[in-house]
C-alpha cells in the first residue's frame, strides 16, 4: 500500500506538472509548439476567471474517473485533459486572483498541476485498492468479453467503414490492406489505418515518392509480420502448393 | 516581456518527457496493482486483453497508429493531442510492444518503466520539433481526420457492450448493467462507467454458483 501511495505521488506529480504546462503553451499556439486537447482548451476558457466553475468543472469528471479506476483500472484521459488543468487553475487563481496568470505564467501554473495529479492520482489508485476481489472478479469477467467483442470484430469494422466512407482511394486501400491484415495478424485494424493514410495522401498529393516508400515500409512490415508468425506455411499447404 | 524557459521550443522535448515518464509510471503500476493507467477504460482493455491471451497485435497496432498520426498532426496545428500519441501511443503501444517482445521486466519495474517513459517522451519531443522545422514535401497529415474519427466512436461501442456482456456473465450482474448505465445517461455521465458499477454491485451481491 505504501509503495502504492509513493508511486502514485511520483507519476502523478510528473504527469500533472507536464500537461499543465502543455497546457499553457496551448493558449500561445501555433507560434509555440504545444501539447494537450482542444477540448482542454475550450473548457479552460469557458471557466475563465472563476475558480469556482473550474473546480466544480474537474469535480465532474472525478467521479466518473473514479467509478472507471475501480472496475478497470482505467483512470480515464479526463484526469489530464480535464481535471488536473481545470483544478490547477482554480489552485492559482485563488492565489493570484489574476485571471491571465492561468495562461501565461509556466512556472505556477506547473507547479499546481504537480500538486493536483499527485493527490488525484494517489486518490483514485487508492480507492480501488480498497474495493474487495470478489467485485474485481466480476469486473475483469464482464470487461474482458466486452472489449473482447470490441477488438474484433467491432474495431476493424469501425475503421473499415470510416475508409470506405472517406473516398474510393482509402476505401480499395484498406480493404486490401485489412483483409491481409486480418489473415496475417489476426486483426484488420493496422490494415485499415495504414489503407487510409495511403489512400488519403495519394488522393491529395498523387502518386509521388513519399507515398511509395509509405507503401513501400508496409509491404516489408507485412512481409515480415508473415513470416515470424508462420503464416507462408499455412498460405501454401491451404492451396495444395 | 520576459520568456520563462519553459516557453521555449528548447523546453518542448523536456516537458513531453517528464509527461511520459508519469503515463509510463502509470502504465507500470497499471502492470503490478491493476490500476492508475491513465487511459480510457476499452485502450487499457486492449493492453489487459494482449497480457491474458499474448497476443499484443490489437494493442500495439491501434496505439502504434495513434502515435504516428499524431506526430505528423501535431507540429501542422500546433497543439500535440496527448491523448492519442503520449496516453495511448507511448503508455499503451510502447508497453505492449516490449512486451510482446519479451521485455516485460523493463515496464513492471518502476524505475526503469519511468526513465524509459522520459527516454520515449524526449525523442517523441524532438522529432515533432524536427517535422515542425522541415515538414517533409508531399506527406501531409492527410486520413488522421478519419482515423480519430473512428478511433473516437470506438469508445461509444463499449457501453452497451459491457451490458451485453454482463446480461450473458449472470442475470443480476445484467440487471446492475442496465440499470447503472440508465443511471449514468440520465446524469450526463459516459455510460461504461455505470455499468460497470451496477455490474459489480449486483454480481457481486447475488455471485455465480
Amino acid at each position: 500500500m505504501l509503495s502504492l501511495v509513493v508511486k502514485s505521488v511520483i507519476v502523478g506529480a510528473l504527469a500533472g506538472w507536464a500537461v499543465t504546462v502543455g497546457a499553457v503553451r496551448m493558449f500561445h499556439a501555433p507560434e509555440i509548439q504545444s501539447m494537450g486537447a482542444f477540448r482542454t482548451l475550450g473548457e479552460l476558457n469557458a471557466c475563465k476567471g472563476d475558480p469556482v466553475s473550474h473546480f466544480m468543472f474537474g469535480l465532474g469528471f472525478l467521479f466518473n474517473s473514479a467509478a472507471s479506476v475501480v472496475g478497470a483500472g482505467a483512470l480515464t484521459q479526463d484526469v489530464l485533459h480535464r481535471i488536473v488543468p481545470n483544478w490547477a487553475s482554480a489552485l492559482v487563481l485563488l492565489k493570484t486572483k489574476d485571471t491571465s496568470e492561468p495562461l501565461n505564467n509556466t512556472r505556477l501554473m506547473g507547479m499546481a498541476g504537480a500538486i493536483v495529479g499527485a493527490v488525484v492520482v494517489t486518490l483514485l489508485n487508492t480507492i480501488s485498492s480498497a474495493v474487495p476481489s470478489s467485485m474485481a472478479v466480476v469486473a475483469s469477467k464482464v470487461l474482458g468479453q466486452a472489449s473482447n467483442w470490441l477488438i474484433n470484430p467491432i474495431m476493424p469494422i469501425i475503421f473499415w467503414l470510416a475508409a470506405l466512407d472517406a473516398g474510393v482511394q482509402s476505401g480499395v486501400a484498406a480493404t486490401l490492406l485489412g483483409g491481409l491484415a486480418q489473415m496475417i495478424m489476426g486483426n484488420a485494424v493496422p490494415g485499415c489505418v495504414l489503407g487510409i493514410i495511403i489512400g488519403k495522401n495519394v488522393e491529395e498529393n498523387g502518386w509521388n515518392k513519399s507515398v511509395k516508400i509509405l507503401l513501400t515500409i508496409v509491404v516489408i512490415l507485412f512481409a515480415s509480420i508473415a513470416y515470424f508468425r508462420g503464416f507462408h506455411v499455412k498460405f501454401f499447404k491451404a492451396f495444395a502448393l | 516581456m520576459h520568456k520563462s524557459f519553459l516557453m521555449t521550443d528548447l523546453a518542448f522535448p523536456l516537458i513531453v518527457a517528464v509527461a511520459c515518464a508519469g503515463i509510463m509510471g502509470g502504465t507500470s503500476l497499471f502492470l503490478t496493482n491493476r490500476v492508475g493507467a491513465f487511459n480510457e477504460i476499452f485502450v487499457v482493455q486492449m493492453l489487459s486483453n494482449g497480457l491474458q491471451t499474448g497476443d499484443y497485435a490489437a494493442a500495439a497496432s491501434f496505439a502504434a497508429g495513434f502515435l504516428i498520426a499524431r506526430v505528423l498532426e501535431g507540429p501542422l496545428v500546433g497543439v500535440l493531442d496527448i491523448g492519442g500519441s503520449l496516453m495511448t501511443g507511448v503508455g499503451i503501444g510502447i508497453p505492449a510492444l516490449l512486451i510482446a517482445s519479451g521485455y516485460k521486466g523493463l515496464i513492471e519495474n518502476f524505475t526503469t518503466a519511468v526513465l524509459f517513459g522520459a527516454l520515449a517522451g524526449l525523442v517523441v519531443g524532438l522529432v515533432i520539433l524536427l517535422v515542425r522545422k522541415s515538414m517533409p514535401q508531399g506527406l501531409s497529415a492527410a486520413g488522421t481526420d478519419v482515423m480519430m474519427g473512428a478511433g473516437n466512436a470506438m469508445g461509444r461501442y463499449l457501453g452497451p457492450l459491457i451490458i451485453i456482456s454482463a446480461i450473458s456473465y449472470s442475470i443480476p450482474a445484467g440487471i446492475g448493467a442496465f440499470l447503472g448505465a440508465a443511471l449514468f445517461y440520465y446524469l450526463k455521465k459516459p455510460i461504461p462507467g455505470g455499468a460497470i458499477l451496477g455490474a459489480m454491485i449486483l454480481g457481486t451481491i447475488f455471485p455465480v454458483k
